[in-house]
């Protein structure tokens, strides 16, 4: 029988990556094609006829896209009609009042999706308690409607107050709109994020608006020249920002859950290693050209948001916390009053460092790796070959004011980024009172694993994670997950006078939703399961923590000790004596996708060993360059020693020594350990 | 002293940025308060051996530049008498500027038993001791708003003066929120402390403090570079704030600045002497103030170090409200320092048109609803009001935003409100034309509508009416607050400060706050902003043809031919 295989792409500006795993032995393979941002599908299908020269063979499909945000960061979403309620027609343009940054008299709030000449009112309104005050006004909808039809919107977003309590007024609004605007898309607020706060929820809803249209062109093409070349059209999937999958059919009624698609499936794939491995607890670092993405691994589970801030725009959606450093191989030096500065300004891919012969002239980060041997000038990501000679020259020219030479400006450089990259992670686990001493490190994408030993060291982290298929991991990490979904419902009270009854009541409600939902997705019913949690917080505070509720019999009990021992983990103190509210519950439907176990890679003709020169705190040292694809596992390598594969290179400093572990991953550590 | 090379220098530079925010991080997880974790009413910072500043966080801006002044404080009153391990609290108005709810924590840092620098955390303490719980509105002198700290050490190398803490516990409602409180701001400066150990194990104290002085020189060089662009002279401006809190009459503010050469100087005289009420400012304060309307002219994006600030100097008359003496009162201590802040920035404005902004609406504008009834529930809402800010030489100024002293506060959302206690949130919206006309406008204020639903307590705090933000370079001054109170029995007053009173429910309290001023002539700015402001509803289309000269057709297109032509 022919092999078949799980196929995964995560497709950024650049590069599009293809994993695939065989689904009999759960080996995996990786291949990177150039991108095509006018129609992704086309790299995705010419990375899997050169990887597997044949679509027939395809059980599963997942890719991580970029549409969605994309269309965000250029503005080039629907036009949207905002309808809300009459006397807070200005809640999403006044946004929450607080500056931006503190010591500037120039912010600017960022500009909504729908500006107010594009919001419309209508009076009605509910209380608090789901009471009507005051009826929906039918005639304030006529004139909405003639005005939308005038205006030619492309799509209509509609949050009225407390229609988390009551939604009858949207629902009455819908099903107005519907006939008198047909062809429209409506997005009503309480479908979207069934949650308080006008403001977040109106922006949620807005930003659906304006970007479903873009998502669902984008799927419907790729199912079309996808799709249709998968038997039986089956098994195209899509990451979400909350780490599960959905599938394409689902995400074209969910455009807001693919907005993080592509920077999840690192995440996802740090919490397989921790398995795979035993390591409860690590620091994923994905380190491309421009930013360094940091995220948490916390006892095994990914970190995760239930709500996230894109373009200062709020977004209710459940989110895995990828934190966002300006920081990477094309970060600029560069000189003020006598100092040398390193970023946040990067050169990108135009004019890009000056090793790429692009038109950079200012030194970065890459370069200063050229220079100290660090990065093999004649096999770099699109067998682009690097200039070594201008990027010694760049370096060399800024060091003459400091009277440096090329090499300890070139290490300087080094030290300058890795000293910030460490302090931003430092202050990312100390926020969440966590020590990065008790973390493993996990570095992936093109320039991580280069820089992670002294990244570890800055840290005083004692280990580190080169997991398999570096450069490719946001794509490996997206075979690794289940489908999963989301739903919540703004349920507000004292805890001690809440009954255990309205709480099950309320989660099978839930429950209800979510069985039908993956039902839906072709998930056979023995394959469901939930996880409820509930948002508590302590009288008068404001920030919420979720806590998980165990299935079963609801332990008022036990679930009010959870929150006190949780409260005092992350704050460091609790007050079990004072009074808790509860402000909203949470249910996580999962749907675990079959597959097979994870196997250690294939292996492929090594390249025979070499050795350069590679610079060390200043000093050249004699040091091996082995191909990765040679490695057995159980191999220890003792640095000084680089590790190639086709898209990432490992720096073992003289100091660490490096084993190649089962299923591939490079463990290293520092000799004395 | 060792050399720090220029790579070595970026790195302690770019650590102590890092230290601090660890600190401020290690504070918010910490706190009890939620005036702390959330409101961000906190500052720390890390400073070399003699109090000079290295890295700083805050959540307000206006603790830019206080925190520094502590150490010192500390410093002259404790001499030698500084170990391993030791904590100091202090909190005086008149030494450290603030109101008594500021309590400052400083911690000695030692490596190797030698001194080397010092961590403090300044956080804004729920209840201090005063005559009225949390806030007090009307107090007349110091003694009436809580308990005064000189610098008092109250950790002796690493152990707890029983007493003190004993003291503290006696003279707040707010016992385990207190001792809480101060508890993080102690780990703030721990962190701080565990933080230098790892970088100076490292590089060594000898190189750390050169490059301490790198780092202070860098600093003092960009901003005399800064002052030397701005050509010389002498610009004064004075306004007028409308009261002091408990009498009627107007209180006079008056800033002249001059630029000669790298400095900057500031002179204050001729500002009124010290009020009856709260609004007296500690001289520390207004030291922090003027930092804040510098930093926010000169450099902004720049971090706050040793070496900052060293090209301003400043002159306040002993006989002044913004230099507060026993036993003047200072709870309310910041409401004159955003006229202060305008009075400044327009005066820059002036000797560097490129960066002209015109004022802003100028308070924190606060309404305060509660209940102390304790059979119906105890319950209070209290938030500060955004305000439009002043039109700039090149842009519009942003409209309902929080004032420049405070930076994170956010408004309580209307479903929150409501859900939570039992008023109705009639209306929250952009208040048309109250931004002054310019050719580049004034930011808008807001209108904030609230129905009792119950009987309560109210309070209010609104100020600027009497020079509310003005315009710059031909542009108008914003519109003033207003405030309309309509009663049951439907009597309607308009007041601008209420001190806590009963509201029966029924009654109705619209909120107005102002705009800012524009900037420039309204007849150069063009017809499709006027049009589009008029579409957004920032203008109404009575205005634009009164102060813009433009008349926009019911189908919102501008009326060339009606219009007035638009100048340069």
């Amino acid at each position: 029988m022919p092999t078949h295989y799980r196929v995964s792409a995560d497709i950024g500006g650049t590069f599009t990556d293809i994993v695939y795993q065989d689904v009999n032995t759960g080996a995996c393979g990786a291949t990177k094609v150039h991108s095509t941002p006018e129609n992704p599908a086309l790299a995705v299908l010419e990375g899997i006829n050169t990887a597997l020269s044949s679509y027939d063979r395809i059980d599963f499909f997942v890719h991580g896209t970029t549409v969605g945000l994309n269309a965000l960061l250029t503005r080039s979403g629907a036009k949207v009609a905002l309808l809300t309620t009459r006397n807070f027609r200005d809640v999403y343009t006044i946004q929450g009042n607080n500056r931006g940054e503190i010591f500037s008299i120039r912010w600017n709030k960022p500009e909504p999706l729908a500006t107010l000449e594009h919001t419309y009112v209508a009076s009605g309104r509910i209380a608090s308690d789901g009471t009507e005050v005051e009826p929906l006004s039918e005639v304030d909808l006529e004139v909405f409607a003639r005005a939308a039809k005038t205006e030619g919107y492309e799509t209509v977003a509609v949050c009225f107050l407390f229609s988390y309590v009551n939604p009858s007024h949207e629902l009455a609004a819908k099903s107005y709109l519907e006939k008198r605007l047909p062809g429209i898309p409506i997005t009503l607020s309480h479908q979207v994020s069934p949650e308080w706060r006008e403001f977040e929820r109106t922006s949620t809803t807005v930003m659906d608006s304006y970007l479903a249209p873009i998502v669902r062109k984008y799927l419907a093409t790729l199912m079309n020249d996808l799709g249709t070349r998968l038997p039986k059209g089956q098994g195209l999937h899509i990451m979400e920002s909350n780490g599960g999958v959905m599938s394409a059919k689902t995400a074209t009624e969910n455009a807001l859950q693919t907005l993080l698609s592509g920077p999840v499936g690192g995440t996802i794939g740090g919490r397989t290693l921790a398995l795979q491995t035993g390591r409860k607890n690590l620091i994923c670092v994905d380190m491309g050209g421009t930013s360094f993405d940091a995220s948490l691994i916390i006892d095994g589970q990914p970190s995760r948001s239930n709500e996230t801030v894109l373009e200062g725009l709020p977004i209710q959606i459940p989110v895995v916390d990828i934190h966002i450093i300006g920081a990477g191989g094309g970060s600029l030096a560069w000189k003020e009053v006598g100092a040398v500065r390193v970023g946040p300004q990067s050169a990108g891919s135009i004019p890009g460092p000056v090793c790429y012969g692009t038109g950079g002239t200012e030194p970065t980060v890459s370069d200063a790796n050229l220079v100290l041997g660090r990065l093999n000038s004649a096999n770099f990501v699109g067998e682009m070959a690097l200039n070594t000679d201008a990027a010694t020259a760049s370096l060399a020219e800024m060091g003459t004011e400091f009277n440096m030479t090329a090499l300890q400006m070139a290490q300087g450089v080094v030290d300058i980024i890795n000293a910030k990259m460490a302090d931003a992670i430092r202050t990312i686990t100390i926020k969440r009172g966590i020590d990065p001493r008790d973390f493993s490190l996990v570095a992936f994408g093109g320039a991580g694993p280069s820089q992670a030993a002294a990244l570890a060291k800055e840290l005083q982290i004692s280990e580190v994670l080169i997991p398999v298929h570096p450069g490719a991991f946001s794509a490996w990490g997206m075979l690794q997950t289940d489908m999963q979904h989301d739903f919540k419902e703004t349920m507000y009270g004292f805890w001690d006078l809440t009954t255990p009854d309205a709480l099950t009541a309320a989660f099978a409600a839930l429950e209800e939703k979510g069985r039908a939902y993956m039902l839906a997705e072709d998930i056979r019913a023995e394959n469901i399961r939930f996880e409820r949690g509930i948002d508590f917080r302590y009288y008068g505070q404001e920030y919420v923590l979720t806590i998980p509720v165990p299935d079963g019999v609801i332990n008022m009990k036990k679930i009010r000790q959870s929150f006190d021992l949780t409260y005092d983990k992350q704050y460091g103190h609790s007050s079990p004596e004072a009074r808790v509210e509860m402000a909203n519950i949470r249910l996580a439907v999962i749907g675990t996708i079959p597959r097979p176990k994870n196997s250690s890679p294939l292996i492929i003709e090594p390249k025979p060993e070499c050795s350069r020169q590679v610079y060390f705190d200043g000093k050249p040292r004699a040091t091996r360059i082995i191909d990765r694809a040679s490695l057995a596992i159980g191999e220890c390598i003792i640095g000084p020693a680089i590790i190639e594969e086709g898209t990432a290179t490992t720096l073992v400093p003289p100091e660490w020594k490096v084993d190649m572990i089962a299923g591939g991953h490079l463990v290293m550590k520092n000799k004395g350990e | 002293m060792s050399k720090a090379d220029p790579i070595t220098t970026e790195v302690v530079r770019n650590f102590v940025i890092s230290c601090a925010q660890d600190m401020n991080a290690s504070l918010w997880r910490s706190a009890h308060s939620s005036v702390i974790y959330e409101g961000k009413d906190s500052a720390v910072a890390l400073m070399d051996e003699h109090g000079n500043m290295l890295g700083q966080s805050t959540g307000v801006p206006l603790f830019i530049g206080a925190i520094d002044a502590c150490v010192r404080i500390v410093k002259e009153y404790y001499r030698d008498d500084i170990n391993e391990g030791d904590i100091f609290i202090m909190n005086d108005s008149y030494m450290q500027g603030t109101h008594l709810h500021d309590v400052t924590a400083v911690g000695p840092i030692f490596h190797q038993d030698e001194l080397v620098g010092f961590g403090a955390a300044r956080a804004h303490w729920g209840d201090i001791g005063a005559m009225d719980p949390g806030s007090v509105m009307g107090s007349t002198n110091i003694y009436q708003e809580g308990i005064r700290l000189g610098p008092t050490r109250i950790i002796t190398r690493g152990k707890e003066i029983r007493e003190w803490f004993d003291h503290l516990r006696l003279n707040t409602r707010l016992e385990d929120a207190t001792i809480g409180d101060l508890s993080a701001q102690i780990a703030a400066i721990r962190t701080g402390e565990r933080r230098l150990a790892q970088l100076l194990n490292r590089i060594g104290t000898s190189v750390y403090r050169n490059a301490c002085q790198n780092i202070f020189k860098q600093s003092r060089q960009m901003d005399r570079e800064a002052i030397a662009a701005i050509p010389d002279g002498t610009w004064s401006r004075q306004g007028y704030l409308d009261d002091d809190g408990v009498g009627t009459d107007p209180v006079k503010v008056c800033l002249t600045l001059t630029i000669s050469g790298e400095q900057l100087k500031v002179d204050l005289t001729g500002t009124s002497g010290p009020v009856p009420g709260s609004i007296n400012c500690g001289i520390k304060q207004t030291e922090s103030l003027l930092r804040l309307a510098y930093k926010t002219m000169i450099n902004p994006e720049r971090a706050i170090t040793g070496g900052s600030f060293e090209t301003m100097e400043f002159h306040v008359p002993d006989n002044c409200m913004f230099n507060a003496t026993e036993p003047a009162a200072c709870e309310w201590y910041f409401t004159g320092l955003g006229l202060l802040a305008d009075l400044f920035i327009s005066c820059i404005s002036e000797a560097v048109p490129e960066r002209s902004t015109a004022a802003h609406y100028g308070d924190s504008m606060v309404a305060g609803f509660f209940s102390v009834d304790p059979e119906r529930g105890q319950w209070i809402a209290i938030e500060a009001t955004a305000g439009g800010w002043g039109g700039r030489a090149d842009s519009d100024g942003e409209s309902a935003l929080i004032n420049l002293v405070n930076g994170g506060f956010r408004n309580i959302p209307a479903e929150v409100y409501e859900t939570k206690f039992p008023v109705r949130v009639e209306e929250f919206a952009i208040r048309t034309d109250s931004g002054g006309a310019g050719k580049y406008r004034g930011g808008c204020g807001v209108i904030r509508r609230y129905k009792m639903l119950e009987d309560c307590h109210g309070a209010l705090w609104f100020e600027r009416s009497k020079t509310p933000a003005w315009g710059l370079n031909g542009g108008e001054n914003g519109t003033g607050p207003f405030i309309e109170i309509t009663h049951p029995d439907g009597q309607v007053e308009n007041i601008f400060k209420m001190r806590a009173r009963v509201c029966l429910a029924g009654t109705i309290i619209e909120t107005m706050t102002g705009g800012g001023g524009g900037n420039g002539n309204p007849k150069a700015r063009t017809f499709e902003n006027i049009s589009c402001d008029v579409a957004r509803g920032f203008v109404s289309r009575e205005a634009a043809r009164i102060h813009y000269g433009v008349v926009i057709s019911n189908t919102g297109e501008v009326d060339k031919t009606a219009s007035e032509p638009r100048v340069k």
